[in-house]
């Protein structure tokens, strides 16, 4: 049947349509609908260029069990018409097991997906809609797409209700009506999905975007400068009035160069601050996380990466901003990479990215992508973490009060404006200890030195990496490829072959020791990770922390790298 | 320059407060230029400003000692008569150069002293009040010897009418 | 009382000498703005000044009270990410010409129309002098003394007060250092003023632009009220030569600032995901 055979089953439908016909918005409900039957589900985007009414594909994945990736193959693809279709023939990979169903009104199904030999089920859309008041074709799509992967009719209503609540009641009982007639077009469904085990209290439907917006928050996040740009533009747009609710503001800037600036100046007030961009605006921003670095000031940017270089592909994701994100600072600037794991771990890593900032005084980036930020998942709530962190405030500070004091651990006690006797004029330039400008040979060490032991020294805990299984084959890899990673890991391990994967998701300061011995007696070590440039393999080969015959994986985007691929490139060559 | 300038000063208590002023702000800028002087590694010169800043600060005992008693209005920074655009005994700045000499320096502080008692003068001649002109004319006199003080001691310098020599370093470039 | 108002503007000035050349004139600006500052009895743990990158950015070091020495052209974007987080505090923007007018010139235009309450001083020598004599955007365009445009900048000048207005800026002034009463009662009214108040002060750079000696003859005082209406205030700036000193125009306009009044939890906005 599918290559999913080693994992519980899931299955994956496609839906794609073009001018305003609905493709996504069914997608979304078809999400939704899979959740009330008990399963977890993944769902991404894909697009023309046109801002409206252009060709647009929904791919949904669902199944028993937590999805973290799309798979190899899709088992249904629905074509809502075929308008500039082959746009999306790479990213839909058809075969002879997988379906095809259309409305035959609308054409023939195109030589670049009826050439996957996929078994082409004509049904009557279009009659069913029309005959129904306020019909759309997406909806009856919907109900034959139900019916097919045996999702029982109420979650499908359920679905519709959710996603197209604030839509009115005409809306919603067309729809409703679409998605029964639908239903009852559809020949056989594939093998029932199994029940779900326990109920589905607790999980949540989220985006990326909108994860990392409640990592913000729950970090303590309240203010944000913001300048739009894809793939970030929805966090930013999901934060402005949820921050405001919470008691902080959101400022939309002229530009990056503004944005970076702004929440600098409010992160020296003492809030915590943070912006979300991606590499164009990572790119000019730089010279203020330099500022931020030299003087100590808190910072979080999320960039969510996108392909690359310059302009590149807006829509698209890719892991091609590490080099930019780990050097991109003239000077030697130590700051914080992060980068979350999957979508629910974006809540994690863009909360523990604020928390060490603020009380390591440093830069933190976080290395979101678009496969990431604009897909949504079914998944367990996201487990309210503790915040032992804090920024460590100097409210009293005594005569000789020095802003940028030598200590121990290199995090100095900041006073904020408003406490008395606690003035200093944060700076750029190199200081000394007061925070007066020095070019000073002894203080340029010493501060240094300072900025760089402060993150060394700092006890990051178990939550540098995630790491799953043991085995002589070692695969490490890093941010939203971990998905295809661990579900290949899991079918190696169902086969036979023992696998231990290590997730990175904190990138700098490199947990050199840890890594060593998570590595340790690996007898094959692959780097996998989605750039053009083999940037982590790069990275850590500089640093010294891969072993010698190390091999990498590395494709650029646009593309997902799926678990299959990484299956076959491990095995090959063993 | 401040608009009630064709206001005369009418009280005592007004006119102190103008003096405290005058003495303070001339204290003040004299340190400043001895600041600067030292930074810009002038030493001679800048303990020569130190030094006019300190007659400056005694100036000001004097004038406090005198107000002993009295209420002195509290007067915002630009509404002081004076008669010119800063006040009297205030360093012109742009007469300054950290290359300038002894010479140059007491030639600054001579003009804005014959400046304050310029000032005095025109007190003692125009104000409505006897008591004002009485003591104003005093303080006239008073700074009629701090500026034969200063011809003194220029003369003793033996100066030269020069310009500032040439500098022959280049301009830095701090940042 | 006796009058303490000069010993109180010492307050206000830290102990850092400022490395200024000696007829600098941003020594009278920081005179001033001490003036205006104990003037305006402000704690000075309340006030903080941000500046960028340049001879005038220095300025926040020599003042005592809480200061941030930022990147070059990003004062602006600095004070208005600090205000609004930190409405309680007083914020006040600083800089040159070449910082403000030129890398700065697109934060300019942002911040005189978004209108957040603050200040900003931008202390005008028509030359680039922390890197040794460039022109800049308010020098005028025969100037040939620099080497990076030996044929003088050929380009007309940028004119920060026109400019302001058309930006929407509700409060324009323009101060002469050589004028140091005129500029502390113009510092204390912009910071006064509800919203971004502009204030460009001439300020001659000894060093690199001695020809602007002058400038005391050329200056001279606004002989009006401020105006309260922009059409007046265009047609006064048009017709302006640069050297006219005043408020030039105030007129009190919607002031940008974020609430920062909590009205839900997090766990209440965690709802939404909720299946």
């Amino acid at each position: 049947m599918n290559s999913d055979s080693s994992s519980a089953r899931a299955l994956s439908v496609a839906i794609t349509g073009s001018g305003g016909s609905g493709a996504v918005t069914a997608g979304l409900i078809l999400l939704e609908a899979a959740a009330r039957a008990g399963c977890y589900g993944l769902l991404t985007r894909s697009s023309g260029p046109q801002i409206r009414g252009g060709e647009s594909a929904a791919m949904v994945r669902f199944g028993m069990q937590p999805l973290g990736c799309m798979g190899d193959r899709f088992d249904l693809l629905v074509g809502l018409d075929w308008l500039n279709v082959n746009r999306f023939a790479d990213e839909i990979p058809l075969d002879g097991e997988g379906v095809i169903l259309f409305d035959p009104g609308v054409g023939a199904v195109p030589p670049a997906l009826a050439g996957s030999g996929a078994r082409q089920v004509p049904l009557p859309l279009k009659e069913q809609a029309a005959a129904i008041d306020g019909g759309r074709l997406n909806m009856v799509a919907l109900g034959a797409v139900g019916a097919i992967c045996g999702l029982p009719r109420e979650a499908l209503a359920a679905g519709v209700e959710r996603v197209l609540a604030d839509k009115g009641g005409g809306v919603l009982k067309a729809s409703l009506a679409c998605v029964a007639a639908g239903y009852g077009l559809a020949p056989e469904p594939f093998a029932a999905l199994p029940a779900p085990a326990g109920g589905t209290d607790g999980r949540w439907n989220i985006g990326g975007n909108e994860a990392c917006g409640v990592g913000a928050l729950r970090g303590g996040v309240r203010f944000v400068a913001a300048y739009p740009i894809t793939p970030a533009s929805e966090m930013l747009e999901w934060l402005a009035p949820r921050l405001e609710q919470v008691g902080g503001s959101l400022l939309q800037a002229e530009d990056e160069l503004a944005s970076i600036n702004m929440i600098i100046g409010a992160s020296f007030g003492g809030v915590p601050s943070l912006t979300a961009t991606s590499g164009p605006g990572l790119s000019l921003m730089l010279e203020g996380l330099g500022l931020a670095v030299a003087s100590e000031i808190p910072a979080v940017v999320v960039n969510v990466m996108r392909g690359g270089p310059s302009t590149g592909i807006p829509t698209k994701s890719e892991q091609s901003d590490l080099n930019i994100a780990l050097h991109g600072m003239h000077g030697d600037a130590p700051h914080l990479v992060l980068a979350p794991l999957s979508i629910r771990d974006c809540v994690f890593t863009t909360q523990w990215a604020v928390e060490l900032a603020e009380h390591l005084q440093t830069v933190a980036l976080v290395l979101s992508d678009q496969s990431l930020g604009q897909s949504r998942v079914i998944t367990e709530a996201p487990v309210r973490t503790p915040a032992p962190l804090a920024r460590r405030v100097e409210e009293e500070p005594e005569d000789d009060y020095r802003r940028y004091a030598l200590t121990a651990d290199g995090i100095s006690p900041m006073t904020l404006p408003g406490i008395p006797g606690g003035i200093y004029t944060a700076d750029g330039l190199e200081h000394n200890e007061r925070g007066t400008p020095s070019s000073q040979a002894a203080d340029h060490q010493a501060q240094l030195d300072k900025r760089l032991r402060k993150l060394e020294a700092f006890d990051y805990g178990p939550a540098w990496a995630e790491q799953h299984g043991a085995g002589p084959l070692a695969i490490v890899t890093w941010g939203s490829t971990a998905g295809a990673v661990l579900e290949a890991a899991g079918r190696l391990e169902a086969g036979g072959v023992p696998v231990r994967v290590i997730a990175l998701r904190l990138l700098a300061p490199l947990r050199r020791a840890a890594l060593a011995e998570a590595l340790g007696g690996a007898e094959s070590v692959w780097v996998v990770e989605q750039n053009h440039g083999a940037q982590l393999f790069r990275y850590l080969h500089a640093e010294q922390a891969l072993p010698a015959g190390a091999r990498s994986l590395a494709r650029p985007g646009p593309l997902p790298l799926r678990p299959g691929e990484i299956v076959d490139a491990v095995t090959a060559t063993t | 320059m401040n608009a009630e300038s064709d206001q005369p000063i009418a009280t005592v208590g007004e006119l102190l407060a103008h003096a405290l002023e005058l003495e303070l702000e001339s204290a003040e800028r004299y340190r400043e230029l001895a600041d600067t002087m030292q930074v810009h590694n002038n030493p001679d010169v800048a303990s020569l400003f130190h030094r006019l800043a300190t007659y400056g600060d005694a100036h000001a005992r004097e004038v406090k000692q005198r107000a002993a008693g009295l209420e002195l209005p509290t007067i915002a920074p630009w509404d002081f008569k004076w008669t010119c655009p800063d006040a009297p005994e205030s360093a012109c700045a742009e007469d300054t150069h950290y290359l300038m000499n002894r010479c140059q320096a007491l030639q600054l502080a001579l003009h804005n002293e014959t400046r304050g008692q310029l000032f005095y003068a025109a007190v003692a001649e125009s104000a409505p009040d006897p008591d004002v002109r009485f003591i104003a004319a005093e303080m006239a006199a008073e700074e009629e010897q701090h500026v034969a003080m200063l011809q003194e001691w220029l003369a003793r310098e033996q100066c030269r009418a020069e310009e500032p020599p040439e500098d022959l370093d280049p301009p830095n470039v701090s940042e | 009382m006796m009058t303490v108002a000069a010993l109180r503007a010492k307050d206000y000035k830290s102990d850092i000498k400022p490395v200024w050349c000696p007829g600098c004139g941003d020594f009278a600006v920081l005179s001033a703005l001490t003036k205006a500052l104990a003037h305006l009895e402000l704690p000075k743990e309340r006030a903080a000044l941000i500046s960028g990158i340049g001879c005038s950015s220095r300025l926040p070091a020599y003042i005592n009270a809480y200061g941030f020495h930022g990147v070059h052209g990003r004062a602006l974007a600095a004070a208005s990410g600090l205000k609004a987080a930190r409405p309680d505090l007083t914020v006040l923007a600083v800089g040159g010409d070449g910082d403000g007018f030129s890398i700065g010139g697109n934060h300019f235009l942002h911040a005189c129309r978004r209108n957040m309450d603050m200040t900003y001083i931008v202390m005008d020598n028509e030359v680039y002098g922390m890197t040794k004599g460039q022109a800049s955007p308010t020098t005028g365009p025969d100037w040939m003394d620099s080497k990076m445009t030996p044929h003088g900048p050929g380009v007309r000048r940028f004119q920060p007060a026109a400019i302001a207005l058309a930006a929407g800026a509700g409060f324009i002034a323009r101060g002469f250092s050589g004028d140091p009463s005129g500029l502390t009662r113009i510092l204390a009214a912009a910071i006064e003023y509800p919203g971004f108040a502009f204030v460009q002060v001439l300020s001659p750079c000894p060093t690199f632009r001695p020809d602007h000696r002058d400038w005391k003859e050329q200056v001279h005082g606004l002989e009006a009220e401020p105006t309260g209406n922009a059409v007046e205030a265009a047609r006064i700036l048009q017709a302006d030569d640069g050297m006219t000193t005043g408020i030039l125009y105030a007129e009190e306009l919607p002031v940008w600032q974020p609430r920062n009044q909590a009205s839900a939890s997090i766990t209440e906005i965690e709802e939404e995901f909720r299946l």
